[in-house]
């Protein structure tokens, strides 16, 4: 069927004769081409794919994303396939040339590994160009790529066929092109010489092969990494190969492999800056002459060759730091350590640097939050609830003068006399039993008599029993006294008769002491003296009780 | 009109002078009342004092029973006219702040705006007096933002001096719509947690920056103190329905204030008695709470 390859080689033709910038805009005729495309290439790789599920590849209504898995199915188990071929070919050259009499096309721009295959591509072809047709972010999606890349595969240089350097590889077979056994010596040397001092190598060769071999079965499977690039870099620049093993290393996670097309010199510069700093502060470096890598040398340069042991380093180390410190100790210190310090004694913006903390004696102003406005909210509506407000009151108008009473004046003349009225009025202030009641007014005597009633119904209640009326002592001083009673009150002269004698106010003879300012004889004296009176009077009673008795009993016995 | 002046000036400081005396009075006033009431002998000392005393006691109503301050007294005939308020900024005011002023003017009732030019102060109060306004208050700014603000009582009363902090204006919200328009009835107050005399005073100063409102009245205004910050907030609300709830839609600027002073004179006497300033540099000053709680 010549045809249909035809027309697949024509399309593949057509594509990879577009220009760039077509591919950035979407454009169905690429699409359709695209498509086609990936159907021949499928189909042609078709009869070495191991096992895949689909005999040919669906492209008809089926998005970007299933093409690519369809794919992939197809692809992985074949990658892993032809590595495996690859690997034999590597162990037997000759086979190689049997195969293809000896013509290898080296199209790949790095220095080519024997076998470079059209059709199979390198292994360089895959992950590297997926990944920069990802970067591309074309919008016809990955088909396009896919078949870009398959196309150019063996382009894939600059992203890194993995390569080797023109070192022989006489290891077995278990390096890939993930782990070379002689970098990793290399690298394991060059640390064992700036820990403990140069040595030769060759005795820590072997050790480190074994160790490499060891881990060689972990690294096999790993994902492809850009580290072929890395190891360009490596034996171009004569650098130290440390750094390069350093960033394998680094890189060596899983997850780089199809992620990262971002490499660490992007973000963090060429190695070369990094070695040149740490070039400088090496200390009397003794450079290895082995191969064309540079030497660190950390090791104190003073005991240069000799072999010290772990403790001698160790008391080496401590004298330094010790001597170092010594010496700042010596120096000035930084101003941050001296104590008050002016703008003048420090060098210029340098407090901006600093971290100052400050003691505060106010307290910080408030960060109006949402809980903050709540609660506020929250109090208001309170206040409106309860109508608590604070507003300014109105003064009560202060009080005018009291109103004054308005007497009615009775213009009839008085139908009693002026002395008639005096004279009820004493009755009632001596006698108040015989008052009478003289009420002028009409509205007093009708109010009089409501009143009677409501007494009489209000006794009627407590039963007509009457109670009096507590008496109130009134202890006011009564200004208002006629003059009569006044004047009685106090003899308006005292004689002398009426005054007491002086023996008959005290009657007394002698010394007369309280009772504190006697002395010890006085007191006895008192005490003698009472007991005198009272034997005197017993003895009396004693007689006068005798002579009772003697009575009684002379009359009980008369009787 | 100058001589008015004067002759208040004169009785102001009398009463003033005064102060001490009647103190005492009232001092004594106080002892005997204390002694009628609770039926104990009237202390020796007021002995001879005590029956005219007693006479001038019943004779007392509440008015004169309280000890006058000249401090509080400047407000004593306050309430019995409305405010009116002149609010003015710092020179060369930005825009925002002209925004803010104008916003001001309509929270305060029977309030009026004045640009500054290039006034005196002095001249700003003699103007004030003039016309019989009761307050001055003066606004000033930090590159656009409001962060001082200045009360002034004017027949000779005293003057607060508040920083703002945390304003936010009518203006910086953009939609216009959700705001609405501010209302320009006369609000209720709601002054919460001034507690102490100085909180008293500044309460009353803020107070009698507003009228007597209507007690139905829904316009709000809200000084609430929290550890020496009032807060201001202007909020209309609506009691919808029963179940006591009730919208709050809030209007009006919202800011801080922060006492910083408090003096015994108008602006433009700089050498006023100062009633209370702030001390910041004190160590136990973050202990102390001066306006409540």
């Amino acid at each position: 069927m010549v045809n249909p390859e035809e027309a697949g080689l024509q399309v593949l033709r057509r594509l990879k004769s577009t220009d760039p910038p077509t591919w950035l805009a979407p454009n169905p005729s690429l699409a359709q081409d695209a498509r086609a495309a990936s159907l021949h290439l499928f189909s042609s790789l078709q009869p070495f794919a191991p096992k895949s599920p689909f005999d040919r590849l669906l492209v008809d209504g089926f998005d970007a994303e299933q093409i690519w898995q369809q794919i992939d199915l197809q692809s992985q188990p074949l990658l892993s396939g032809l590595r495996r071929e690859l690997r034999r070919f590597e162990k037997n050259p000759a086979e190689i040339s049997d195969l293809f009499g000896g013509g290898e096309a080296s199209e790949g721009k790095g220095k080519g590994r024997g076998g470079g295959v059209d059709d199979l591509g390198g292994e360089g072809m895959e992950v590297d160009g997926f990944d920069e047709f990802d970067e591309d972010g074309d919008s016809d999606g990955e088909e396009d790529g896919e078949g870009g890349a398959e196309e150019r595969g063996v382009e894939g240089g600059e992203s890194g066929e993995s390569e080797e350097g023109e070192e022989e590889r006489n290891d077995g077979g278990i390096e890939d092109k993930f782990l070379k056994i002689k970098e990793l010596e290399e690298y394991l040397q060059k640390d064992e010489a700036r820990e403990y001092g140069l040595e030769d190598g060759s005795k820590k060769n072997k050790e480190k092969k074994t160790v490499a071999s060891d881990s060689d079965e972990e690294e096999e499977e790993d994902e492809e990494e850009e580290e072929g690039d890395d190891d360009d870099d490596d034996d171009d620049d004569d650098d130290d190969d440390e750094l390069g093993e350093f960033d394998v290393d680094d890189e060596d996670d899983g997850g780089m492999g199809k992620l990262g097309s971002a490499r660490y010199e992007d973000f963090f510069g060429g190695k070369k800056e990094k070695v040149a700093p740490r070039k400088y502060r090496s200390s009397d470096g003794l450079e290895s002459s082995t191969d064309d890598e540079g030497e660190e040398n950390g090791a104190d340069g003073n005991k240069g060759n000799h072999n010290l042991s772990t403790h001698e380093k160790e008391l080496l180390d401590l004298k330094a730091k010790i001597e170092q410190m010594e010496k700042s100790n010596l120096e000035p210190k930084t101003w941050t350590m001296q104590g008050e310090v002016t703008a003048a004694k420090r060098p210029k913006n340098s407090a901006l640097e600093v971290d100052l903390d400050f003691e505060h004696n106010v307290r910080p102003a408030p960060v109006i939050t949402e809980e903050v406005t709540a609660s506020l909210e929250e109090l208001i509506r309170n206040r409106i609830l309860e109508g608590h407000f604070d507003d300014v009151e109105k003064p009560p108008s202060l009080p005018t003068k009291a109103p004054r009473e308005i007497k009615e004046l009775d213009e009839n003349k008085s139908k009693r006399g002026l002395a008639e009225i005096y004279e009820e009025e004493y009755a009632q202030r001596t006698n108040l039993a015989s008052a009478p009641l003289s009420f002028s007014d009409e509205l007093k005597k009708e109010a009089s008599l409501l009143f009677k009633k409501v007494c009489l119904k209000l006794d009627a209640l407590s039963h007509f029993h009457f109670a009096p009326k507590p008496i109130i002592e009134d202890m006011s001083i009564q200004a208002n006294v006629p003059a009569l009673a006044m004047e009685e009150i106090a003899p308006l002269a005292v004689s002398d008769a009426a005054m007491l004698a002086p023996e008959e106010v005290f009657a007394g003879k002698g010394d007369i002491k309280d009772e504190t300012e006697l002395t010890q004889a006085d007191r006895k004296r008192r005490r003698a003296k009472k007991k005198r009176i009272n034997k005197a009077e017993a003895t009396k009673r004693m007689a006068k009780k005798g002579r009772e008795t003697a009575l009684n009993r002379g009359e009980g016995k008369e009787e | 009109m100058l001589r008015r002046n004067i002759r208040l000036r004169r009785e102001y400081l009398y009463r003033k002078n005064l102060e001490g005396k009647e103190r005492l009075l009232y001092e004594k006033k106080r002892k005997i009342k204390q002694a009628l009431e609770d039926g104990k002998p009237i202390p020796t000392e007021l002995r001879n004092e005590e029956a005219a005393l007693r006479q001038e006691i019943d004779l007392e109503d509440e008015n004169t029973a309280v000890p006058r301050t000249h401090i509080d007294d400047e407000y004593a005939h306050a309430m019995e006219r409305d405010p009116k308020i002149l609010l003015t900024t710092s020179r060369n005011p930005s825009a925002p702040l002209k925004q803010f002023v104008k916003e001001l003017t309509i929270v305060f009732p029977n309030a009026q705006r004045m640009n500054r030019g290039g006034q005196v102060i002095s001249e700003i109060i003699e103007t004030c007096r003039a016309h019989d306004f009761t307050d001055v208050i003066l606004v000033h700014e930090h590159r656009g933002v409001p962060d001082g603000l200045i009360v002034s009582h004017l027949p000779f009363g005293p003057t607060a001096y508040f920083g703002l902090l945390n304003v936010v204006t009518r203006h910086d919200i953009k939609d216009k719509k959700a705001i609405g328009t501010m209302p320009e009835a006369y609000p209720h107050l709601i002054v919460n947690n001034f507690s102490t005399k100085l909180g008293q005073r500044t309460a009353n100063i803020l107070k009698h920056l507003f009228p007597v409102p209507k007690p139905d009245t829904k316009h709000i205004v809200t000084f609430a103190n929290q550890s020496d910050y009032v807060s201001f907030r202007h909020h209309l609300y609506e009691k919808d329905g029963g179940p006591k709830s009730v919208e709050l839609k809030e209007i009006g600027p919202r800011f801080e204030l922060r006492l910083y002073q408090v003096k015994l004179g108008t602006v433009d006497q700089t050498e006023a008695q100062i009633e209370w300033v702030i001390r910041p540099y004190m160590n136990t000053s973050k202990k102390r709470k001066f306006i409540g709680d």
